[in-house]
């Protein structure tokens, strides 16, 4: 519930463009684009963060990587990778 | 004999010629039994080699044996061909023993898949295939002596051969046996390559997961990691499985890893909406919008911080020149707690400061700047009656709100609201009545006190999620009757049993009583427990005849506000709504020390001077606000702008002489030392908004201002000339 309610509230914050809670194989489970789209933001997101997890675990495999920002000229892509699932979130941060 | 293939068909492969059962030829084997054979795994074995069959007549003599061994696959099947008594035409002999080559063709089950296979590598015993022995012997062996001797005879013996009559050379022919060549085929043997990119996070993993099942194999715990690697979870991991469906010698190693990841693979699928309710996921989330808020509020939060602010150089619409490229770093907030009161930094990185070009120095009026508004749906009935920041989090504050016009019964509402994610507030309190003082403990800071309309005060653990508070005073028999304007934290050294400084709760409500309050036990105590009010009350007030003895309590004024003594915490004062300010002390719980008479109506706020210390402030409901000096019984200053209440002043933490006011319609920035007469800023608010309170950010030039409508509104003071004089101004 409480969960429901924090994803509800991200999802109207201003400049969010996408939501996206992506399970562990690839299946988007709560998404606000269209299913290619989402597919396709999940698929190259995956694989983007499992080679900076194997970077940042080369460096000091007792560290792990919680989380990535990607700013790009039009928005900015935010990624909690989990075991589990894959947290994303697009958001165009300047008005 | 009989030997099927995989689809059960008969492949016995026929002799080329019958045994004679009258030749002493006979054939040695040896049957060795299946040596180790793999679990449950399905092989198909294939006994394609057939039998050397000794034709009739001629029997080479030569006996032998071989095995053919395979490493660990092996299973070496010789058969026993006894002869039959008599020949026949058809080609089958039934041996003694007969060894069928089984067909294993169970189906795999999951069990099966899940089971720990153990290959034990083993030595098989050693086969002689052939044994010659030396002929060399050393010189100093025991025999060399015997064997030196027989060489010398021989040598002789070689030296009078070529003249002697003892020796005759003659020839002779030997009969070559006839050779024949048979061919064998063997299943082919299927090769696979698997190569893996070994990184030092995967050597670590599969350490550390050695060391916690110490139990298994070497063997065992590869094909485990191979399930829990990060490898990619599609592609991979589908070639062993389809790896695993050949037949034929694959290895151990992929079967048991594709089977232990065709069984993770489907218990996946089942857990796609359990996801949802992880708790990791609720974190993530949590921190994602506090990411969030970050860039939205970027600029703001940077000008609260009081770095300068940087400009996206994206936007088109930027205009100042030299521009730092970066907007701010990546900023990772990997380990911060759910308990705020923990939380340091900043979020912002003040890395590029340097490259912002400054604007030129103007002599600009003082504003207040309107950065963001902490306002959220929840909040927006209410209006704001206190504020209080946290006292180890500057960044963390707690607002009550309980309703401005006490005749409708709203219930009330206490939020926290951190500087970090200015849309929700991080802890939402609801109260039953309306909240009308709040103040952070010191001692313990994840405590705030709240009193409320009805005169109860109830204690809330700041660090838990849960709407209830952990202490009470509904239960308690001398719980206030009034609602309690103000309460507040105080530390003051004890002057009874402990030494030291201890902290104690104040309340001050309008059943005239200042009332301390101990919390039982220890501070940090969770059961829910009333809290003993202590014997020793305070105060009644009394009324404005003196004549009256003071036990009775005809006519007690309400006190509204209370402020101790910044220095000397046993002189506080107090304000009644008669207009009179008294000067109290702690010791005695009848007299005052001293009153003040100025004001015409009720006094909502009294303040000490931070800095000089002989000084205070008061504002009341006569649309003035007053200076006193504590010494004179009339104030030394009466400052009034507006025909309006003024609900709440405060001084600058920074500077002696500035303070902040907030009546109805305006919120009003005064400066002693430039005017007395009019505030430095003065900011209105919008229509039917009243501003009900105001606040000095302690670690940043920023005034906070609650509203009736429930928003608290930031502001930053700007080219406000803060003066960090103590000096007292001197009286008009």
């Amino acid at each position: 519930a409480e969960v429901e309610e924090t994803l509800k509230r991200i999802q109207s914050h201003k400049g969010v463009i996408a939501t996206m809670v992506i399970n562990a194989e690839g299946i988007p489970v709560r998404t606000t684009l269209d299913n290619s789209t989402t597919v396709q933001y999940a698929g190259l997101l995956h694989q983007l963060t499992t080679k900076a997890r194997s970077a940042v675990r080369d460096l000091d495999p007792q560290n792990d990587l919680t989380f990535l920002r990607i700013r790009s000229k039009k928005h900015e892509i935010m990624v909690a990778p989990d075991k589990e699932y894959l947290l994303i979130v697009v958001q165009n941060p300047c008005e | 004999l009989q030997v099927f293939d995989a689809e059960g068909k008969d492949v016995t492969p026929r002799p080329l010629s019958h045994s004679d059962p009258s030749a002493a030829a006979r054939r040695q084997s040896k049957l060795v039994p299946f040596s180790s054979y793999l679990g449950p795994v399905g092989l198909d074995f294939l006994s394609s080699f057939s039998t050397h069959q000794v034709s009739g007549a001629n029997t080479s003599s030569a006996s032998f044996s071989g095995t053919i061994s395979n490493a660990s696959t092996t299973e070496s099947i010789l058969d026993e061909i006894v002869e039959a008594g008599s020949q026949r035409d058809t080609a089958v002999n039934l041996p003694d023993v007969q060894v069928r080559p089984e067909e294993m063709k169970e189906e795999l089950t999951k069990e099966d898949l899940d089971k720990r296979v153990d290959i034990y590598l083993t030595e098989t015993e050693t086969l002689w295939i052939f044994d010659m022995s030396s002929v060399m012997v050393s010189v100093e062996a025991e025999d060399a002596g015997r064997v030196q001797e027989r060489n010398k005879i021989y040598t002789d013996i070689c030296k009078n051969r070529p003249g002697n009559d003892r020796f005759v050379e003659k020839t002779m022919q030997t009969i070559n046996g006839a050779a024949k060549n048979k061919e064998v085929q063997c299943d082919k043997i299927i090769m696979e390559d698997k190569g893996v990119v070994v990184t030092s996070w995967d050597l670590y993993d599969s350490f550390n997961i050695l060391e916690i099942k110490p139990a298994s194999k070497a063997e065992g715990s590869r094909a485990t990691t191979g399930k829990s690697s990060k490898s990619h979870p599609t592609k991979e991991q589908h070639q062993t499985t389809s790896v695993s469906s050949d037949r034929g010698s694959t290895t151990s190693m992929t079967i048991s890893e594709s089977a232990v990841v065709a069984r993770s693979h489907e218990e996946e699928e089942c857990h796609s909406e359990a996801v949802l309710t992880s708790q990791n996921l609720q974190r993530d989330l949590f921190f994602m919008e506090r990411i969030l808020m970050e860039n939205i509020f970027q600029p703001k939060l940077a000008a609260y911080r009081q770095f300068p602010v940087l400009l996206d150089p994206n936007i088109p619409s930027d205009t100042s020149g030299a521009v730092a490229a970066v907007k701010e770093a990546q900023q990772e907030e990997p380990h911060e707690e759910k308990g705020e009161e923990e939380q340091e930094e900043a979020l912002i990185d003040a890395s590029i400061l340097s490259d912002l070009t400054k604007t030129p120095e103007e002599r600009v009026p003082p504003s207040l700047e309107h950065l963001w508004s902490y306002l959220c749906n929840v909040t927006r009935a209410h209006s704001v009656s206190s504020m209080a920041w946290s006292k180890v989090n500057p960044d963390l504050l707690a607002v009550g709100y309980g309703p401005f016009d006490f005749k409708q019964k709203k219930k009330g509402l206490v939020c926290c609201w951190s500087l970090k994610n200015p849309m929700w507030p991080e802890r939402i309190f609801r109260c039953k009545h309306g909240v009308t003082a709040l103040d952070f403990s010191l001692r313990s800071p994840n405590l705030l006190a709240v009193g409320t309309y009805n005169g109860s005060v109830a204690v809330y653990n700041v660090r838990s999620r849960k709407d209830a508070a952990i202490m009470d005073s509904s239960q308690s028999l001398n719980k206030h009757t009034g609602p309690i304007w103000q309460l507040r934290w105080v530390e003051q050294a004890s002057g009874e049993t402990e030494d030291g400084k201890r902290e104690r709760l104040i309340c001050m409500s309008a059943d005239g009583r200042i009332t301390e309050w101990f919390l039982q036990k220890r501070l940090d105590c969770t059961d829910l427990m009333k809290i003993q009010q202590t014997k020793s009350e305070k105060k009644k007030l009394p009324s404005e005849k003196e004549s009256k003895s003071k036990d009775l309590i005809p006519q007690q004024a309400a006190g509204m506000c209370f402020d101790f003594h910044p220095k000397d915490s046993d002189f506080y004062l107090t304000g009644t709504d008669e207009g009179h300010i008294h000067k109290c002390s702690c010791s005695s719980n009848e007299q005052f020390v001293k009153t003040y008479r100025g004001h015409k109506g009720p006094v909502y706020k009294v303040a000490w001077n931070p800095f000089s210390t002989d000084i205070f402030l008061s504002c009341s409901a006569d649309w003035s606000i007053n200076l006193w000096h504590q010494d004179s019984q009339t104030p030394i200053l009466t400052l009034s702008s507006v025909t309006a209440f003024v609900h709440d002043i405060m001084w600058s933490p920074k500077s002696a002489c500035i303070f902040a006011a907030a009546n109805e319609s305006r919120t009003e920035v005064w400066d002693l030392s430039v005017s007395t007469l009019s505030p430095v800023i003065s900011r209105s608010a919008g229509p039917q908004v009243m501003f009900t309170s105001v606040l000095f950010a302690a670690n940043t030039d920023c005034l906070l201002v609650g509203d009736s409508e429930g928003e608290v509104g930031v502001f930053e003071l700007q080219n406000l000339a803060a003066s960090h004089s103590n000096a007292v101004r001197a009286t008009r």
